[in-house]
């Protein structure tokens, strides 16, 4: 008997060290090096974007290794969701959407208050006055169009309504992204704008896209000649060759901060914290600048082809308002389109 | 493109015949003598060793998702009037797509099997690509090639046509379904074709029936069990797929099931899904078993008598023509899209025109290099080794237990074994969900590992089966009268022959776990992050260049490895 069993052995034995072998890449990397601390940071990030970043982090800051969970605003919400009920939250950093977003976490107690060194560089309006998030990148949304199809693009937002637009726009789902949700609840409370007008545009037949990626390439391949798309989606496609340009709607241009936060549930305060540091940082802010995006401190310089702050006409809607009329605007939105 | 070209995926012909002839080899295998079933016995240690195993793996994900899915609080979700229009979208799509593939499948089978049109060989190749690629790069492929103002469109406006052509709707969706899948349904097809002896055709031609009589009335009707397994494989695949209907059919409000519940996955407004994910998993889960039912109850095969096959029908004047035509739609359909796909790489940025000067690798190297991409083929590679070694392990089990044993158990495994094959996957995905907190998994790559254990299994069985079941066990049962127990018998003697089998199976489980995408977008936590979930991402967040540059390389990396195996295995075949 115990000759038969020691036979059954690589039987049972291989399919464990299929499992372990699976397992192995994390625990070796863990052994290599004892010190080293994994970070978790969910982010609504393009992935090469991110991947930039904690490479420049990580150089900086040796002995941490940082984990990327990218996803769409909407999903990296659901998630924390789903995992706030099953317990906790399993990563350390958010940095992804809009204020409305971190205003909630920071009253449910999702939030631990920052404790870094770079804010005081910031306007006070990208930090938050209760200290638990703060902004990393101004991200304007904007119009943008195919210069092979129209020589000059919609110049404001009511402009998009007129009937040469028709069937024309490309738009970012504000289910998916939160810039996009973001943007439906500023509309609906500007005076100029409002619900009359968004039921003129949603009239206007617009392709409502996943996220600002996939309208930027509408734009660029001529699919849609208009898009509502953040601005540095639209540079970048530029700057590459597409044919597609941007215009800064003269009715006022919304915009988010990407916030950054610590989550309370992080076993790794510490780090999180020198992550969220880095990213406006003055080296930060630089790296922002070289990725396109328009940098929350003065002395990191602004993006090739874009306008400095100053010459956009920025709307800053009273944030409790917007993070209170989100739900609902996005709902609006959405009967709109049925 | 050697004379075997054709039985590239000879194993997954294989698999689907077997599941064709359902009824299993117990009864077609020479009957080995009675062994097994008593106490202390070698054979009952394995045989307790593979069912723990099968129900970890296979039964408990299946009974938490029946289990979650009777709760009230998950029958409100089909209430829903959402949920309706998406199931009855995923019927009428894997309807139309398995009949429009089995339709194809069955003319391609007849004329490169059957017929004598030139070139069969390297048309043979070709027709197969689609099986080789990932549906959801399939989908990518055609999305570049449709595009609005893509190569098909530019050339139609060209010749002053005003209509635009989209791949995107409910039709676009059933048409990359039926492209994807019909090569499954000629491999089973031609699989079939291949056993019905040439006797009864030469019987009817002595009769005096020309080439379309011998067709009517004596190759389709004995082709009929085969066109059903071909239609119920097609079908259920189709049920399940999550690339296309989310690439094809979102953009246009057309939902599936599949893409339902990544919806309610994904960015859901209530803040706990699973109930109702659970409920539509159920629903899926009670489909396809009905199917499955459904085609057991009706005659498995065509029981015949073994023969030479027939002589090559000969197509007569139709025979240049239906080449000439034969050519041109397979390059449309298996070549022009992966040509788009290839251009969308190679252009800097959407838009620019397509000239030589134009073209650079830049989509290439960035994703090539950049993190997320390397830990995406870090995660496949591991993920996918891991469930073939565990696959083929638990596999050979599992075929040695069926073929070499006889015991009242048999029927129950062999269905545990090969009913998941059958299961659309996101049932499995959404079973694995659901019991990943229970065995404190939740979040670890472990999920994804065990829902492809389940998964891909049958892969293995049907492969070993099919051999192990056709040699006799006089080797066995030499080995029993030298004095060697029955296990030991078993792991010298049977292990032995099953062995390059099993391999095959695992090399084939390998392949198709590594680009996997419906499980792995369902299942994917922080650092989990697979090669296909890596592609989707890049897709859906709008980087099209680096989404076809690493699509593209898997897409080759598939056709390469694929046919290298196919090839391999069909060597040993032959030998």
């Amino acid at each position: 008997m115990k000759n038969r069993l020691t036979m059954l052995a690589p039987l049972v034995l291989i399919p464990m060290l299929g499992l372990t072998a699976c397992a192995g890449g994390e625990t070796a990397g863990a052994a290599d090096a004892p010190a080293e601390k994994t970070l978790t940071v969910y982010t609504s990030e393009p992935q090469a974007k991110i991947d930039q970043i904690v490479e420049a982090f990580e150089k900086a800051n040796a002995g941490v290794n940082v984990e990327v969970f990218r996803a769409a605003t909407g999903e990296l919400k659901t998630r924390i969701a789903a995992e706030k009920e099953s317990g906790k939250i399993s990563a350390d950093v958010i940095l992804a959407a809009d204020v409305p977003t971190f205003e909630a976490y920071a009253a449910d107690g999702s939030l631990a208050k920052l404790d870094i060194e770079n804010d005081t560089a910031l306007d006070a309006k990208f930090v938050d006055a209760d200290g638990f998030w703060v902004g990393t990148r101004i991200i304007p949304t904007i119009i943008a169009y195919n210069t092979g199809a129209l020589s000059e693009g919609p110049a404001s937002w009511a402009s998009l309504t007129e009937d040469t637009y028709k069937g024309k726009i490309a738009m970012p789902n504000p289910d998916v992204s939160g810039a996009a949700a973001f943007n439906t609840a500023v509309w609906l409370q500007e005076s100029a704008l409002g619900k009359g007008w968004m039921e003129k545009l949603v009239a206007n037949e617009p392709t409502v896209l996943e996220s600002n990626g996939p309208v930027g390439q509408a734009v660029a391949a001529g699919s849609s000649e208009v898009g509502i798309v953040v601005d540095y989606v639209a540079r970048e496609l530029a700057a590459k060759g597409s044919p597609i340009a941007v215009g800064y709607p003269s009715d006022g241009v919304p915009y988010v901060s990407q916030p950054a936060g610590v989550f309370a549930d992080s076993q790794n305060q510490e780090a999180g914290n020198d992550f969220v540091d880095f990213l406006i940082s003055q080296e930060g802010q630089k790296l922002a600048v070289e990725q396109s995006y328009l940098p929350v401190r003065e002395d990191a310089g602004v993006p090739e082809g874009a306008p400095a702050l100053s010459e956009i006409n920025l709307l800053d809607p009273d944030q409790e308002e917007i993070a209170a009329g989100q739900k609902k605007a996005v709902d609006f939105f959405n009967s709109l389109l049925k | 493109m050697s004379t075997h070209t054709l039985d590239k995926a000879a194993v997954a012909q294989k698999a689907a015949t077997d599941r064709a002839s359902s009824a299993g080899c117990d009864t077609a295998a020479p009957k080995p003598p009675r062994r097994g079933g008593r106490p202390g016995d070698g054979l009952s240690v394995l045989r307790t060793v593979v069912w723990v195993l099968m129900a970890l793996v296979v039964g408990l994900p299946l009974a938490a998702l029946v289990f979650q899915g009777v709760q009230p609080a998950a029958r409100q979700v089909f209430g829903d009037p959402a949920v309706a229009v998406a199931a009855i979208n995923s019927v009428a799509s894997a309807l139309g797509s398995a009949l429009l593939a089995t339709l194809a499948g069955a003319v391609l089978a007849v004329l490169l099997e059957r017929c004598n049109i030139p070139s069969r060989n390297v048309l043979r190749w070709l027709v197969l690509l689609p099986f080789l690629i990932p549906p959801f790069i399939g989908a990518m492929s055609w999305m570049a090639l449709l595009g609005a103002n893509g190569p098909v469109n530019k050339a139609l406006q060209g010749l002053g046509i005003d209509a635009k052509l989209s791949i995107f709707g409910g039709w676009g969706v059933v048409f990359l379904l039926a492209v994807h899948s019909y090569p499954m349904a000629y491999l089973v097809i031609a699989a079939t074709l291949r056993r019905i002896p040439g006797n009864l055709e030469e019987a009817a031609r002595i009769s005096g029936a020309g080439t379309s009589q011998v067709l009517g009335t004596v190759l389709l009707p004995l082709l009929r069990p085969g066109l059903l397994a071909a239609f119920v494989l097609t079908l259920v695949a189709n049920l399940s797929d999550f690339g296309i209907p989310a690439l094809i059919g979102l953009p246009e409000r057309y939902t599936t099931l599949t893409t339902l519940v990544y919806r309610y996955l994904a960015s859901s407004t209530t803040s706990n899904p699973l109930p109702a994910v659970a409920a539509i998993g159920l629903l899926l889960l009670v489909l396809a078993v009905l199917v499955v039912l459904a085609q057991r109850k009706l005659p498995a095969d065509t029981q015949l008598g073994s023969g030479p096959v027939g002589q090559r029908l000969s197509l007569g004047g139709v025979r240049i023509p239906l080449t000439v035509l034969l050519w041109v739609s397979t390059i449309i359909i298996c070549l022009v899209p992966l040509f788009a796909l290839a251009s969308q790489a190679l252009l800097p940025a959407p838009g620019v025109p397509l000239t030589w000067e134009n073209l650079s690798m830049e989509n290439i190297v960035r994703v090539a290099t950049s993190a997320g991409a390397i830990s995406g083929i870090e995660n496949s590679l591991r993920l996918a080794g891991g469930a073939a070694v565990c696959c083929t392990v638990l596999g050979l089990g599992i075929a040695l237990l069926l073929t070499r044993g006889k015991h009242r158990s048999n029927t129950a495994l062999d269905v545990s074994a090969t009913l998941p094959q059958a299961l659309p996957g996101l049932v499995i995905a959404v079973g694995w969900l659901l019991i990943a907190p229970m065995l404190g998994i939740f979040n670890t790559p472990w999920v994804i590992l065990g829902a492809y254990v389940m998964a891909f299994l049958a892969l293995v069985v049907q492969s070993v089966r099919a051999p192990l079941a056709s040699v006799s066990s006089t080797l066995e049962e030499a080995a029993r009268s030298s004095g060697a127990s029955p296990l030991r018998a078993l792991l010298d003697v049977t292990t032995r022959l099953a062995a390059p089998a099993a391999l095959t199976g695992g090399v084939v489980v390998l392949l198709t776990a590594v680009r996997e995408l419906t499980i792995s977008i369902l299942l994917v936590a922080p650092g989990t992050q697979t090669l296909g979930v890596s592609i989707f991402n890049l897709q859906q967040a709008g980087d099209y260049g680096g989404a076809s540059a690493l699509a593209l390389l898997v897409a080759m990396a598939g056709i390469l490895g694929l046919s290298a195996t196919a090839a391999l295995a069909n060597r040993r075949a032959n030998n």
